[in-house]
């Protein structure tokens, strides 16, 4: 079964928007962890690596996940999935709702990363793990085990 | 799992690699965009290799899985539809468009290292390369092409 198929021709938008939003929020993790790893690793740009990589966070991680966050919700209302959850639908809410807290988190890390270079390893390994975990978000939506 | 959604995992994952990495090249460029010494533009746009490798994994699994999809579709696909044909063609464009825009850029990035190497001083030479309209024409349409492609594997216009 696919998502198109859960989803029948009326479910285009709310569909868009949700694969638009997790399309680009894996995007703008890997961006975060490419910066934060080259933050570590090239000591001369940290400053400037670990800036960019606060900023990418508070202008694109966080607007992808409202996007894909908004999106989940309307396919679930739409489909009526949030009166009867299948469990491949509960690892994306895990992923996603536990991803606030880890996103807020590797927002405070990037912001106290300005200050404290050392910050920027934690920062770097917690936005690696979300990635991981981003795809086997990824897994269970499209594969639907 | 079946035949179907095996394959469907790995379209979508190959989707997820090239979106993704197109927005990694996408946020690092006009990040060196904003920048004035060679050094630091030299550095983003080295960054780029990271995305360049997504996007490549990106294309081989869009293509072999997505081709492959629409031969094993319980849906009635066919690769006649309009909406295959368009993302195909927009599939070869975006990446003729990217490897073209990527080549120069990875030009623009060796001048960047050579200046950094010879005092690290702004130069108006790199200024200009880097908002080369040739350049910036074939990697923005190459990532709205992809755009376009995920617009047509969600509608299916006509399927």
């Amino acid at each position: 079964m696919s998502v198109a198929s859960l989803c029948g021709p009326t479910c285009d938008a709310p569909l868009f928007v949700h694969v638009l939003g997790a399309t680009l929020l894996f995007g703008a993790l890997l961006t975060v962890t490419t910066l934060g790893f080259a933050s570590v690793r090239i000591v001369q740009h940290g400053p400037m690596l670990r800036r960019l990589a606060f900023t990418t966070m508070l202008a694109v991680v966080w607007p992808s996940y409202i996007l894909m966050r908004v999106g989940a919700q309307w396919v679930l209302s739409h489909e009526g999935l949030d009166k009867n959850t299948p469990g491949w639908v509960g690892v994306g809410f895990l992923v996603s709702d536990v991803g606030i807290v880890v996103l807020l988190v590797l927002t405070l890390l990037g912001w106290l990363g300005l200050r404290r270079p050392r910050v920027g390893t934690w920062f770097t390994g917690l936005a690696g793990i979300y990635l991981v975990a981003l795809g086997v978000a990824v897994f269970a939506m499209s594969a639907k085990p | 799992m079946s035949r179907y959604d095996w394959l469907l995992f790995l379209h979508v994952t190959g989707a997820f690699l090239l979106i993704g990495g197109s927005v990694t090249a996408a946020v690092l460029n006009l990040s060196a965009l904003r920048r004035e010494r060679p050094s630091e533009i030299a550095l983003l746009l080295g960054l780029t290799r990271v995305a360049v490798f997504a996007i490549y994994g990106g294309v081989l699994l869009t293509i072999v899985f997505g081709l492959w999809l629409v031969n094993a579709s319980p849906f009635g696909y066919g690769y006649g539809d309009a909406w295959v044909i368009a993302a195909l063609v927009l599939w070869v464009y975006s990446n003729a468009a990217g490897g073209m825009g990527g080549k120069r850029e990875d030009e623009t990035r060796k001048l960047a290292e050579r200046l950094a190497a010879a005092g690290d001083t702004p130069s108006a030479e790199l200024r200009s390369r880097l908002r080369d309209p040739v350049t910036l024409a074939l990697e923005y349409s190459s990532g709205l092409a992809i755009l376009v492609i995920l617009v047509l594997m969600i509608w299916k216009p006509g399927a």
